[in-house]
């Protein structure tokens, strides 16, 4: 498939509705992502850079 | 029209199991390997060219080792030129390249790379504090420090794309970003060994700090741009898939080790690259700036801000070494030195940690799409993992562990000798950077944009970077880096 074919594919794809394992892709991974980042703010403030 | 930045990125060079990540361990290791003889008083690199900041053009090159001063200027850069061609040269015959294609091509990528070097080397280009500016005679200077000729050869490389696309296309078989700014990384490690060396506490703190880019950039980017792409944009999970891994990991790796985990069509990652290396450059020629203006008194956070907001390693890592020059001039300016090598350390850090989980991701994403998205019967193997692994951080961590355990593991005087050593290198690490400059201003053919189909990835890509990935970087880097500094140089 060429460039151009590819190109004009990307305008008139017809949308895809998200699956429910999608949802739960995203949700988990920012869930856990802000999750993970808060127990390293935590870690952060309580393990402080040593000079 | 002719599209090398999509078949740069495209073309994996494999022969014999030999890949350019491979190439680029082999290279790396070998540069510093040699280097490393002078510790026991053989000097094998010291005609390796440098460039100086110059008003006088004759006095601005010279072999970094003062042994090696009868070769003069002009004979260090020929046999520096005449030692990269016969390595690469042959690395790329290994890989299967037409190796007479390569060399007149590279000839000429070298010639040009290196006179922007030497351009950006100027000094009313490069002096940065008025000392210097007195000592060559001059009232005025843009303060880009000598590294201002990694802008340059990227501007050149982007003149050339833009207005020259016949000649980009036939330069092509020599530009291979990704090979150089892996061989660079390699070499990178002992460098970053012999700062850290100095500070060991610093550094380990760093290194945990790395662990907050990893859950950023897999589990926040990535979620938030998969959404963005696919809710507000209605890109098919074929495209976002490859976009988000684009956008949010590391550019052109993880668009393509993520397309190929789900099954993709090799096109799309291939597609999405080429967009990902132009806002790449765009990234570069803004961010290291900004850093500069605003956050010069916390340089650790620019540091892990450009390996957090700029996407493939080249730009972002040499992006690192732009800001740490520009910060520390600037730093300078009011009176403080920093001792060099932490801003870029912190950068690269960064990167190798986001890097390093490009495999695992891939196979998360694989698994989910081959077992419940699109059920199939070549189902994503654990052996995958390691299929996708970025080799060439197994260099970057063997010279890294070498260069600490000779700086602090052995003996005063081998310890004392490694710096000059480690110094030898890294001019190869600063050409194989400038190289990378050179060949992604080429890669970045700025008229796709306005191509039919591209605006719409381009929206998606514009979107999401400028309206979060490089926010929240800058606030992640703020968290976790604000508030300490490099040590002073002594």
């Amino acid at each position: 498939m060429s460039e151009s074919e590819l190109r004009e594919e990307l305008t008139t794809q017809a949308v895809e509705p998200l699956l429910p394992i999608e949802k739960k892709l995203i949700g988990w991974s920012l869930g856990l992502g802000l999750a993970l980042l808060v127990v390293l703010i935590a870690l952060n403030h309580f393990v402080p850079v040593t000079l | 029209m002719s599209d090398i930045a999509a078949k740069a990125a495209g073309e994996v060079a494999v022969k014999d199991n030999l890949t350019e990540d491979w190439l680029s361990v082999i290279i790396g290791v070998l540069v510093f390997a040699l280097a490393l003889f002078s510790l026991g008083g053989t000097d094998l690199l010291g005609w390796a060219v440098t460039t100086s900041v110059y008003t006088d053009i004759g006095k601005a090159l010279a072999p970094v080792a003062k042994a090696y001063a009868g070769l003069g200027g002009a004979g260090a850069l020929l046999l520096t030129y005449a030692a990269l061609l016969a390595v690469l040269g042959a690395g790329v015959a290994a890989l299967g390249a037409d190796v007479r294609k390569f060399a007149l091509r590279f000839t000429v990528v070298f010639a040009i790379a290196y006179a922007s070097w030497i351009v950006g080397s100027y000094a009313y280009i490069a002096a940065v504090t008025p000392a210097e500016q007195q000592k060559f005679g001059i009232g005025w200077s843009l303060k880009l420090t000598n590294e201002g000729g990694f802008i340059v050869a990227l501007l050149s490389g982007l003149v050339i794309a833009n207005f020259f696309p016949r000649f980009a296309e036939w330069l092509k078989e020599a530009i291979r970003p990704e090979l150089y700014i892996k061989i660079a990384i390699v070499i990178l490690g002992a460098t970053i060994a012999v700062t850290a060396a100095g500070r060991l506490n610093l550094a380990s703190s760093l290194l945990l700090r790395g662990v907050a880019a990893i859950v950023e950039a897999y589990l926040i980017y990535w979620s938030v741009v998969y959404f963005v792409a696919r809710k507000w944009f209605g890109f098919s999970r074929e495209w976002s898939v490859p976009l988000a891994s684009g956008i949010s990991i590391c550019g052109v790796a993880a668009a393509i080790a993520t397309g190929g985990a789900i099954r993709a069509r090799p096109q799309v990652p291939i597609l999405v690259s080429s967009l990902v290396v132009v806002f790449a450059v765009v990234e570069v020629l803004i961010l290291p700036f900004l850093a500069q203006t605003f956050l010069w008194q916390e340089p650790l956070v620019a540091g892990a801000w450009m390996g957090l907001a700029v996407k493939t390693d080249g730009a972002a890592v040499a992006g690192g070494g732009i800001t740490e020059s520009l910060i520390l001039a600037k730093a300078a300016a009011e009176g403080i030195k920093y001792q060099p090598g932490w801003i870029l350390a912190t950068t690269a850090t960064v990167k190798v940690f986001i890097d390093i989980f490009i495999g695992i991701w891939a196979f998360i994403l694989g698994y989910i799409w081959t077992n419940h998205i699109d059920k199939r019967a070549d189902k994503a193997r654990p052996s995958e993992i390691w299929q996708r692994f970025p080799k060439f951080i197994l260099g970057f961590v063997l010279v890294f562990a070498v260069s600490l355990w000779l700086a602090v593991g052995t003996t005063p005087e081998i310890a004392k000798a490694l710096p000059a050593a480690a110094g030898e290198a890294n001019v190869f690490r600063v050409i194989f950077f400038i190289l990378t400059f050179f060949s992604i201003g080429v890669l970045s053919d700025f008229r796709k944009l306005w191509q039919d189909g591209f605006g719409k990835l381009a929206a998606v890509y514009f979107v999401s970077l400028f309206g979060f990935v490089i926010w929240v970087g800058l606030l992640i880097s703020w968290l976790f880096f604000s508030g300490f500094k490099p040590p002073l140089a002594s």
